[in-house]
């Protein structure tokens, strides 16, 4: 145990006026693992999530990146540390294009002169991102069309694969099946383990279990804000998940 | 950076028009077709303007007339070009015709007494302009406090800036026009070619705000802002900041309209700028952005500018009522808003 995990979060505490989202909730993700986070409704997944990734601050409560203590002033800090995060609800502008969107913070300007006047080099933008979906094997055609033109799983193939081709050391993929059909979820398991076999550390939202039995190596399950049970996936089958989920099994 | 696909089945491949080979015409060349159609209806209806009036009045082209429109439209789309900043980036600046008229007085004060000193007139326009640009941009910094300090949504913080500023004009000044600078007025009609030469500093400045809005990364964030801000911010964007510069933007070239204003009157008028927010935001409307945010063309506005100063001067040349002119820009305002509600494809995120 002498390795710090990769990344990780000690005795967050947050609130939202009176609702306490989280309380004193202890979570950490190790290179090459893939932690699943459960829990019902309005658990506090999402919430964490945003800790993790900048948005939010934490009212109380440490974050350590490779052991050492961050903290996140805002998300830019996060991006730059190589956290990416695919968030619940959108985080694609949709009046701008694919590529606009997979580069949104990170533009590559022309160069020499123009480009230190800011001017962007958007064809080179455009190509490389219609590249860099294709290799995380999202195929979304033409990175020139705007996402509002994109049905709903297209979008979320987008965001995946904006994510996932920036991220360096921690991914968090807020229920990234969301309006994904089956077999589009299945190729995001694979993308999750491929991330994996790189050495990446992967954060699994997901309200679909089997999917979270099947690929994950660790689940945590959150409950009203309170971290329930942190156990290898190995230790839960279908029922007793989704039991310690409902509180119908106590934890332990 | 370096994944491998686990199968290069695309996932976006089972919903409709996810193909990996593209279709020849994809949505977005429809979309931009639409788009470009809307730059062309414009078009068609200014041609259409003018010769209506042209037809009614042959004066309506008179190189006199003409002069007229064009000064018109440079103090009015100096104030349009920051609107449309603002309205992209998912905001609005009610102000602008007021931070006009205030920077207007404040800068003929510090014109005026350099005007009596007979200093020469170049020195004496570009420290009015200085003055006016300045001023302009202080307000713009207080409506940017306030929406993003103190939270107030744009609407109403720029209601404010815009009833502080007509009020500081009217009391700073008296009420009455300060200044007498008839040597402006003469100096600023010099042509270059067919146009006083203020028209140019126009020109330059249109082409530089269309190449920063559309081509560079200041615009991109501008859009991305407007666009969902959300997004912008978890994408890193210093979305506070952004939006601090976009007002600050919207100030500074109202500032600046106020100085064209000065050029025109030959004095800082407490009230030459009265009514322009609604005109300017006319011509951004007109111009096909969105209110919401994330979407619109400079050149819209441009076009939308354009319109709108070709109708005033066409009602006054038609000895129409000028009162008339309101009813016109309003009209104008809701037709292109019920344009824009038919416009399809439009989903939110
Ligand atoms: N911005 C906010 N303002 C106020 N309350 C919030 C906010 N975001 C979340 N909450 C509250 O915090 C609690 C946790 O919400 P969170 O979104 O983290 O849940 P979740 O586990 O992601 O749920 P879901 O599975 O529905 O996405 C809920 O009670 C929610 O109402
Ligand atoms: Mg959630």
């Amino acid at each position: 145990m002498a390795d710090a995990p990769l990344y990780e979060a000690v005795g967050i505490s947050k609130s939202y006026g009176h609702v306490t989202a989280l309380f004193d909730v202890n979570f950490s993700v190790n290179p090459g693992e893939i932690v699943g986070l459960v829990g019902d409704n309005g658990a506090g997944k999402s919430t964490l999530i945003k800790i993790l990734s900048g948005v939010h601050p934490p009212d109380r409560g440490k974050i350590r990146l490779d052991g050492v203590e961050r903290t996140w002033k805002s998300p830019h800090d996060a991006i730059e540390a190589g956290i990416e995060t695919l968030y619940q609800d959108s985080g694609l502008a949709p009046d701008l294009t694919i590529g606009s969107n997979v580069f949104l913070g990170r533009e590559k300007l022309k160069p020499g002169i123009l480009g230190r006047l800011g001017f962007l080099d958007q064809k080179a933008m455009e190509r490389q991102a219609a590249e860099e979906l294709k290799r995380v094997g999202i195929a979304v055609s033409g990175s020139r069309r705007t996402v509002s033109d994109l049905s709903g799983g297209q979008r979320q193939a987008v965001a995946i694969g904006r994510a996932i081709a920036w991220a360096r050391k921690v991914i968090m993929l807020d229920e990234p099946t969301n309006h994904l059909g089956a077999r589009q979820s299945i190729e995001v398991l694979s993308v999750m383990r491929s991330a994996k076999e790189q050495g990446l550390g992967v954060i699994f939202i997901s309200h679909t279990l089997p999917h979270v039995l099947e690929v994950t190596d660790r689940v945590v399950v959150l409950r009203l804000g309170r971290v329930v049970r942190d156990a290898a996936t190995s230790e839960f089958d279908a029922e007793s998940l989704l039991g310690t989920i409902t509180g119908l099994i106590e934890a332990s | 950076m370096t994944m491998t696909p686990a199968s290069t089945e695309g996932q976006g491949r089972a919903a409709p028009a996810a193909d990996p080979n593209p279709p020849a015409t994809e949505p977005r060349d429809w979309a931009r077709s639409i788009l470009g159609n809307q730059q062309f209806l414009l078009l068609v209806a200014l041609g259409a303007l003018i010769l209506y009036f042209y037809s009614k009045r042959s004066v309506f082209l008179s190189s006199g007339e003409m002069a007229n429109i064009l000064d018109d439209f440079c103090s009015l789309i100096l104030l349009a070009v920051g609107e449309t900043f603002v309205i992209v980036s998912g905001g609005i600046d009610l102000s602008v015709g007021s931070t006009a008229s205030f920077a207007g007085v404040i800068g003929a004060f510090s014109m005026r007494g350099m005007v009596s000193h007979n200093d020469s007139e170049a020195l004496v326009l570009v420290v009015g302009t200085i003055v006016c640009a300045a001023v302009g941009a202080g307000v713009g910094l207080v409506n940017a406090a306030l929406i993003n300090w103190l939270r107030l949504v744009p609407f109403v913080a720029t209601l404010a800036t815009l009833g502080a500023g007509a009020g500081m004009a009217i009391v700073l000044s008296h009420g009455i026009p300060i200044g007498d600078d008839t040597r402006a007025i003469i100096f600023s009609q010099a042509k270059v070619g067919p146009f006083s030469w203020p028209v140019f500093i126009v020109i330059g400045i249109l082409v530089i705000s269309w190449l920063y809005l559309h081509l560079s990364r200041y615009g991109r964030y501008t859009f991305a802002l407007g666009s969902n801000e959300f997004a912008a911010r978890a994408a890193g964007i210093n979305v506070r900041r952004h939006l601090v510069s976009v007002y600050v933007l919207s100030g500074l070239l109202s500032g600046l309209g106020g100085m064209f204003l000065y050029l025109r009157l030959g004095s800082g008028a407490p009230t030459s700028g009265a009514g322009d927010e609604l005109r300017a935001i006319a011509a951004v409307v007109i111009g096909g952005a969105s209110l919401l945010g994330g979407s619109g063309r400079l050149s819209g506005t441009i076009l939308g500018g354009l319109i709108l100063t070709t109708v005033t001067s066409g009602l006054i040349i038609s000895n129409v009522n000028p009162n008339w002119d309101q009813v016109a820009v309003a009209v104008l305002i809701a037709l292109a808003a019920a344009l824009q509600a038919l416009r399809p494809g439009r989903r939110r995120a």
